[in-house]
């Protein structure tokens, strides 16, 4: 290899910090779930997939991550519009708040939303007069998954609304469009992106999502355990291969998303800055 | 003088101020504005409340029982423990990485880029998992470790290590893309006059990162206090010596002492308000210098 | 020659950015060195000051080998294309810097900083940062930083271009006189070609990695010695069949017939001109007002050209016949090229 000189300093210094770094904190951890795996046969990994309470587990946090990311993407968007579009007084506050699910440990918003929604807190004992129950159920599962994707979708929507030039949707008005038509097509297909993105990265943590879901969802095999809740206890029984197992489905489910995402934004800058 | 005032404060306002026609019926502005008004009070205001009322149900006296207490006080203590090395560390990767990345060109940098990001993206459950293979009782290291008496799994090092792991790209995530839109222009004039590379640090590049920096502080911090899964997996829950505030939340709720559950989890609470507030002002600032 | 370069190559991947490039610079000249984007030109000066390393090759700068002298020991100054000025640092700390890495005292550093702000002509201005001043403000303060270790060369990546219209030949001219007047010895790189005759003293005409030509501007003007010299200066034109025009010599086999438009004379046909008889008949297709002159475009023989007409000559119109006579020709044959001149002038001498 040739030795090239660079003329900013530091290159090797900072490469080797970097990848030293990297690999005791992530890659060798991460390895050794892969030597792990090796150890594991196909049907020996299969068998604790298959397990019904294990296919149980998927769709409850399948759905329940989709439902609240779904919810999200519709609460973001609308979030998104009125911060960048309309004045009003708290508007910064608003904003700031967005983030509390980012700074707030999920074990605080656990038990907070549990004691909100269980039969006998505020908004809980205001359904449970007709006969619903939120906590404990998928319904609190669903609740506390909102929660947690709040951001995501509002955060990457913002940059992009905020982008967009007025003058455009003046165009399109003076074309003769209505406003919910103008909406519609042309401010829309510009975000589609961008919610795409962030109801991407809401879905992916959802799925992980341990802290904030384990105390409002009652953890009732086949009903409210989640795949994350699963793992968890295959551990505390020392059962290694069960939870390496189980995370193998999830790590794979959040790369899927991950590179539909990455697929979705590269796309995106292509049909932006044209050429290939 | 008015006139003029308004002059200037009107091309400004242009920008985003939308003009009447595109701004749309004031009955879509109150519903719309209305239903993200009452969506965050709900989802996001309202357990703030809960944690507040909760915790001062049985009066401030027994607040202050349930904040004092030794388990409380010893996990606020580990939790910090966390909390600093994990920002030391990851400052000092976050550094170095986005320096790396950013002002040198080399081969297979989008895949180092992507591996950065690999711990925000695996559950925290799994994050605790692999530390678990990699120092548990079924790994070639177990032995060595045993040796030497050093212990990770179900100890303080393994809470270090996995609140390491899940703030990992927190600080070099917010660095990067401030030093890649600086571009590498003033570090090489600088280098050609003959500046060493820490005056080159110190004088060109710190000035234009330090709000990034102080913002990926902040939410490294926020996120390594409030850590639960991963930290979770490892800790064991040896109540006094393993458990940070999260877990002892966890443990507080578990034995249906949810009063003091509350209390402590208003400590986190008030620590994550703080944060959101220092965050906040920090992007003001960072803001308002990068028009000037 | 006080800057000398020889057989250098450099190549990023398969793409050759220097291919054998070898020049040499007098010292105290302020050279150009002029290209399209791509041509190689931007690399050859980060070469020189030791912001790339040639992949073979010797640069020599006042005698001695500096291929693997630090760029920070060249005793060069450089001038980036966006200046490059350190943002959070005043005008008065982004001049020093250069001095105060060096570890100078501090009574040297303020002497030397305030002589170079009084030279650039920006006094009062020490306390305020690059943002805050215009783009030629900016571009001075690029110039004084680069001067303040007291270079014996001068390098700047397209000075000008970020630099509106009305300033650039303002700061042009600038630039020369202060260069001359330091006498230190000057490298800039543009793809203007204006810019390159208006400043410079020499000319490295560059394309695609190689060096095409190097000159006065005024030789490389007159007498192109390359195809691509002889397109890429003046607004040309090309012939489609340049036998068409008479009093031509033929050449047998070329390439390209090239004429600019001061080579064309266009007349009126009730007009008087000297050369009439061997004019040939075009059509005005298109006359845009230039400020000092029209352009015209031409059809003529099947080819289509550009000519200039004076403001105090009687106008023509879109449409107008009009007789053309070409004075003479570029005629390109492979890397070659040769001048025509029209036969009817040749006895007499032409001042171009």
């Amino acid at each position: 290899m040739k030795r090239k000189k660079r003329i900013i300093p530091g290159f090797g210094i900072s490469m080797g910090v970097t990848l030293t770094l990297l690999s005791l904190m992530v890659l060798i951890p991460l390895a050794s779930l892969v030597v792990f795996t090796s150890k594991m046969s196909f049907s020996e990994i299969w068998n604790v997939i298959t397990r019904p309470r294990v296919l149980a587990s998927f769709r409850v946090s399948l759905i329940t991550a989709l439902i609240a990311s779904l919810i999200n993407a519709v609460m973001g968007v609308i979030l998104a519009w009125v911060l960048v579009r309309y004045k009003f007084p708290g508007k910064r506050i608003l904003d700031g708040m967005i983030e509390l699910p980012f700074a707030l440990p999920t074990a605080v918003a656990g038990i907070a939303l549990t004691s909100l929604y269980s039969d006998s807190g505020w908004i809980g004992s205001i359904f449970a007069k007709f006969g619903i129950k939120i906590a404990y159920t998928r319904v609190g599962i669903t609740i506390a998954l909102i929660f947690i994707g709040i951001p995501f979708v509002v955060r990457a929507v913002q940059p992009v609304l905020e982008k967009i030039d007025p003058l455009y949707e003046e165009a399109a008005g003076i074309l003769g469009a209505s406003r919910a038509r103008t909406f519609r097509k042309v401010i829309l297909p510009e975000l589609y992106p961008a919610i795409f993105t962030g109801f991407g990265l809401a879905f992916g943590r959802c799925l992980g999502e341990y802290g904030s879901v384990v105390f409002i969802a009652g953890n009732q095999p086949y009903e409210t355990e989640i795949t994350p809740l699963i793992i968890m206890s295959e551990l505390q029984e020392y059962d290694y291969s069960s939870a390496t197992a189980i995370a193998l489905v999830m790590l794979l489910a959040a790369f899927i998303i991950l590179f539909l995402v990455n697929l979705i934004q590269i796309r995106n800058t292509k049909i932006l800055k044209g050429g290939n | 003088m008015a006139a003029e005032k308004t002059e200037r404060v009107m091309p400004r306002e242009g920008s985003t101020e939308i003009h009447a026609d595109t701004k749309g019926s004031k009955a879509v502005r109150i519903i719309l504005i209305t239903l993200s008004v009452l969506f965050l009070f709900i989802m996001l205001v309202m357990p703030l409340i809960t944690v507040i009322y909760e915790s001062f149900r049985k009066g401030f006296g027994e607040y202050l029982k349930a904040v004092t207490d030794d388990e409380t006080v010893g996990a606020l203590l580990l939790t910090l423990e966390a909390t600093v090395i994990a920002v030391i560390i990851n400052t000092v990767f976050g550094l170095f990485a986005a320096w790396a990345i950013s002002k040198f060109r080399f081969r297979g940098k989008k895949f180092l880029v992507t591996l950065i990001d690999l711990p925000v993206t695996v559950s925290p459950i799994i994050a605790g998992l692999i530390f678990v293979l990699t120092f548990g009782r079924q790994s070639f290291l177990y032995s060595y470790l045993e040796e030497i008496d050093f212990m990770i799994v179900y100890a303080v090092p393994g809470i270090i290590l996995a609140t390491v792991f899940v703030t990992f790209p927190f600080i070099s995530r917010e660095i990067l893309p401030v030093l890649e839109a600086q571009g590498t222009d003033e570090e090489e004039a600088a280098a050609l006059m003959g500046a060493r590379s820490f005056t080159i640090f110190r004088k060109i590049t710190l000035p234009h990162i330090k709000w990034a920096l102080i913002y990926g502080i902040v939410l490294c911090a926020a996120r390594a206090m409030g850590e639960f899964g991963a930290v979770s997996v490892l800790s064991g829950h040896l109540r006094g010596q393993t458990v940070t505030l999260p877990l002892q939340v966890e443990i507080l709720f578990g034995d249906n002492k949810y009063m003091p559950a509350f209390a402590v989890s208003s400590i986190l609470m008030i620590m994550a308000v703080v944060i959101l507030i220092v965050r906040s002002i920090v992007e003001f600032i960072g803001r308002r210098k990068g028009e000037e | 020659m006080y800057i000398e370069l020889k057989n250098i190559n450099k190549s990023y991947g398969s793409f050759k950015a220097s291919d054998n490039v070898g020049f040499g610079i007098e010292k105290g000249k302020l050279v150009a060195l002029l290209g399209p984007s791509g041509s190689g030109k931007t690399t050859i000066l980060r070469m020189i000051a030791g912001l790339e390393r040639p992949d073979s090759g010797e640069i020599i700068i006042d005698g001695k080998v500096v291929n693997n002298v630090p760029a920070s020991e060249r005793g060069i100054g450089f001038v980036f294309q966006s200046y490059a000025l350190f943002r959070y640092m005043t005008v008065y700390d982004n001049i020093a810097f250069g001095l105060t890495v060096r570890k100078q005292n501090k009574k040297e550093i303020k002497e030397r900083v305030t002589e170079l702000i009084k030279l650039i002509g920006l006094e009062g201005f020490e306390k305020r940062y690059p943002s805050q001043l215009s783009g030629g403000q900016r571009q001075r303060v690029a110039f004084a930083r680069a001067l303040a270790p007291n270079p014996q060369v001068l390098l700047l990546d397209e000075p000008f271009a970020a630099i509106d219209a009305k300033v650039r030949s303002e700061l042009r001219k600038w630039l020369r006189d202060m260069i001359h007047q330091l006498g230190v010895t000057g490298i800039f790189v543009t793809h203007d070609q204006d810019e390159a005759i208006e400043v410079s003293d020499e000319i490295i005409v560059t394309n695609q990695g190689r060096i095409e030509q190097t000159g006065t501007p005024a030789e490389i003007y007159i007498n192109p010695t390359t195809a691509f010299t002889s397109s890429f200066f003046g607004a040309t034109s090309e012939l489609t069949d340049y036998k068409a025009f008479e009093n031509f010599d033929d050449i047998g086999e070329y390439d390209k017939a090239i004429i600019r438009p001061e080579f064309v004379k266009i007349t009126k046909k009730n007009e008087q001109q000297k050369y009439k008889r061997s004019a040939v008949e075009g059509t005005v297709t298109d006359l845009q007002f230039r400020g000092n002159s029209f352009e015209l475009t031409v059809d003529c023989n099947n080819s289509r050209f550009s000519a200039r007409r004076g403001l105090d000559e009687p106008a023509v119109e879109i449409g107008e016949k009009v007789d053309v006579f070409i004075f003479r020709i570029f005629i390109t044959q492979g890397n070659t090229v040769t001048l025509l001149k029209n036969n009817a002038v040749r006895e007499e001498t032409v001042v171009i």
